[in-house]
């Protein structure tokens, strides 16, 4: 896709709103051992996709937009400026009076933060795609096929 | 490309035309293979890269609708349950299949005789054994020999690893006392042939970047080009066309620039998959053959037959690490693959390991499942999921019906206008009744092997990945647009070797057996060559 093709990159303000609205998709987990969405940086992965999609950037913006209003109608200087638990609020709200603001945005944000090494970390996982180092199995125990190799011929002859 | 005549002129680079021409160079005859897609690289392959998943819904997604390549070609595939998929390159669909490789049994041949339906094969299992085994060893098939389901056969290589998961589903169908053994697996469990080991990467789907995995641009077409058959790749034909003795004297194609040309040859060998090649000779239109070339049988592109998948994934308590190790290869059971009208359907089913998924891929499947939910229940959720599932495939066998086809679209076209198939298929109700016993034994398995939940998907949509039947063989020109090797009833220099071909489907995976008869079919060539091909 040609620059002139892409769509414009999310502002500054709306980067930040999108963080803490993925900080509140995937959540940093209690124990630590998990990143929030949004605290990994998927701002920037998500603004790198919306601006191949403008189908993406235009709910994506079109929500951040609805989220600032509604806080600000709740005397809020937007978003960002509630607290955690208001900004919940606002986005189930928002999320359900907007049913397309989400559902791509979720989509791409599992995709960016299941690919994240330190995401990978926490799951227990070598930071690493599969190659070339791969994966260790144990051999093959024929014993297991016991009972199989007792049942005789199975095929029909013909 | 030089216009000169060859001898040979293959049309398609995948499986089947890459067996073919490697064992007709043999007979040094002058060998151009034409091929739409160019040569893989592996080390672009997804699996070096952290974003190995999503590239698999990308440009190495299943469906040539979705990847989008140059090189694809669009299919119409709205009026099917299952969608159909292939791959365009060196290689062709073997750059993306598992690499199961199970024969047919003896009695795939005679369905006719043994249980009443369909049609049997004009040839038979002891015809193709020996063909069978000379593929085996060129493809370098891992395995267990003494698999009570078969006849004795021998195989290369040692079988691939079944890991925590595949032993965990092994023991589940022992206390069923249900038959499985280890798959066949066209995977190099060590260095075979100068292709390195199977190192369990996983995602076999997307192209093996160590090159264990035998796709034919690594097994067949080296040897091939060794022995002196050219190949030409970013060469889409178009048709193919007939001289005044209304035998084919060659084809039309577009190179890489959009540029036509024509191609001449004395034989002509179609190996464009079970779509591909219908299509071709769908739009291959002349006075001779108004209704597509070979096609006063009026068979061509019909019969289509996919296998009917039905899928259970089941959660395990214990981490099954289902995502170490190549992805569709581990077992395979055949307890319900013979007839037994008890069931409520004839015909039968093979069940297959299903390996568990990568983290984004878990991510997206418990989206879709309903079972990972956005926010403060997000970790657990995604805890209970990843690393624990795994599942069983019910690989069903499809018998022909005439309605089920592929015909041309009438708007859609590839990137060089050509027009591309149309796809209009229904499952039978017998295949629905197989379908239905499949996911029901498959919940039953998953659950004696350890499973708290299981999830059904019948019949899934992705897999239309074996495309068989549209150019039936038989030996009745009124019943059939092959005969016996392959060569079509109406045109005598004109031949077909893939899956097109096939009478029935099995309930397998057709590689093997699509290969092994164009081994057959290059063998009874060079035998008939001296007498007109008669």
């Amino acid at each position: 896709m040609s620059d002139v093709d892409a769509a414009a990159a999310f502002s500054d303000d709306e980067q930040r709103a999108l963080a803490c609205v993925l900080d509140l998709l995937i959540p940093s987990s209690n124990d630590g051992r998990m990143p929030g969405a949004g605290e990994l940086g998927l701002a920037v992965h998500i603004d790198r996709i919306a601006q191949r999609e403008p189908g993406l950037r235009a709910a994506v913006a079109a929500g951040v937009a609805a989220l600032d209003e509604l806080a600000r109608r709740r005397g809020a200087a937007g978003f960002t400026a509630l607290a955690g638990p208001d900004r919940l609020a606002v986005l189930k709200e928002v999320a359900a009076a907007q049913p397309g603001f989400l559902p791509g945005l979720i989509f791409h944000t599992y995709v960016g933060y299941y690919q994240e090494g330190r995401v990978l970390e926490g799951l227990g996982l070598d930071p690493r795609p599969p190659f070339p180092t791969g994966h260790a199995l144990e051999p093959f125990d024929a014993a297991l096929l016991e009972p199989t190799r007792q049942r005789g011929k199975l095929y029909r002859d013909a | 490309m030089a216009e000169d005549s060859v001898d040979v002129l293959i049309i398609g680079a995948g499986a089947a035309g890459a067996a073919f021409a490697w064992s007709l160079a043999e007979t040094r005859m002058n060998i151009l293979c034409l091929e739409q897609g160019g040569w893989m690289d592996p080390a672009r392959y997804p699996t070096a890269g952290f974003d190995w998943e999503i590239r698999g819904l990308g440009d190495f997604a299943l469906s040539p609708n979705t990847r989008k390549r140059p090189e694809d070609y669009p299919v119409n595939d709205s009026e099917s349950p299952i969608a159909a998929s292939m791959f365009n390159a060196v290689g062709g669909s073997t750059i993306l299949y598992a690499g199961h490789f199970p024969r047919l049994h003896p009695s795939d041949f005679r369905v006719r005789t043994l249980d009443g339906v369909a049609d049997d094969w004009p040839i038979d299992y002891a015809r193709l054994a020996p063909y069978y085994a000379e593929n085996d060893r060129m493809m370098g098939v891992a395995g267990l020999a003494g698999d009570p389901a078969y006849p004795p056969k021998q195989v290369p290589l040692p079988p691939v690893p079944l890991g925590k998961l595949g032993e965990t589903i092994a023991r589940g169908f022992n206390s069923l006392g249900w038959h499985w053994w280890p798959s066949d697996s066209a995977i190099a469990t060590r260095a075979y042939e100068g292709r390195a080991p199977c190192i369990n990467l996983g995602p076999c789907i997307t192209g093996c970047a160590q090159g264990a995995k035998a796709s034919t641009d690594v097994t067949y077409w080296p040897a091939a080009v060794r022995r002196g058959v050219r190949l030409a790749t970013r060469c889409r034909v178009r048709e193919i066309t007939l001289g005044a003795d209304g035998r084919a004297d060659g084809a039309l194609y577009y190179d890489a620039q959009g540029a036509l040309h024509k191609q001449r040859a004395e034989i002509v060998v179609l190996a464009c998959n079970g779509i591909g090649t219908p299509r071709l000779l769908l739009n291959s239109r002349s006075a001779l053959f108004p209704d597509g070339l070979a096609n006063r049988s009026g068979l061509v592109g019909r019969n289509l037959m996919f296998h009917p998948y039905g899928m259970v994934v089941g959660g395990f308590p214990g981490p099954p690490e289902g995502y170490k190790g190549p992805t569709g290869c581990g077992l395979m059971s055949q307890e319900f693959y013979e007839t037994d009208l008890s069931r409520g359907f004839v015909r039968g089913y093979s069940f297959e390991l299903l390996r568990g998924m990568g983290p984004v891929s878990t991510a997206l499947w418990g989206m879709a499942a309903g079972r990972l939910p956005w926010g403060d229940g997000h970790h657990a959720a995604y805890d209970d999921v990843f690393a624990r599932t795994a599942g069983v495939l019910a690989i069903c066998e499809d018998l022909p019906e005439l309605h089920n086809c592929v015909t041309l679209d009438p708007e859609l076209t590839d990137g060089n206008g050509i027009p591309a198939p149309r796809i209009q298929y229904r499952l039978s109700e017998n295949s629905l009744r197989m379908l239905a016993h499949g996911v029901a034994r498959g919940k039953q398995v998953l659950e004696a092997a350890g499973a708290e939940w299981t999830r059904v998907e019948s019949p899934l949509r992705v897999a239309g990945w074996h495309l068989m039947g549209t150019a039936r063989m038989g030996s009745d020109p009124q019943r059939s647009v092959v005969n016996e090797w392959g060569r079509c009833h109406d045109v005598r220099n004109l031949f077909i070797i893939d899956g097109s071909v096939f009478v029935t489907a099995g309930a397998v995976n057709p590689t093997c057996t699509i290969q092994a008869f164009a081994l057959y079919a290059a063998d009874r060539l060079q035998k008939n060559l001296a007498n007109g091909l008669d």
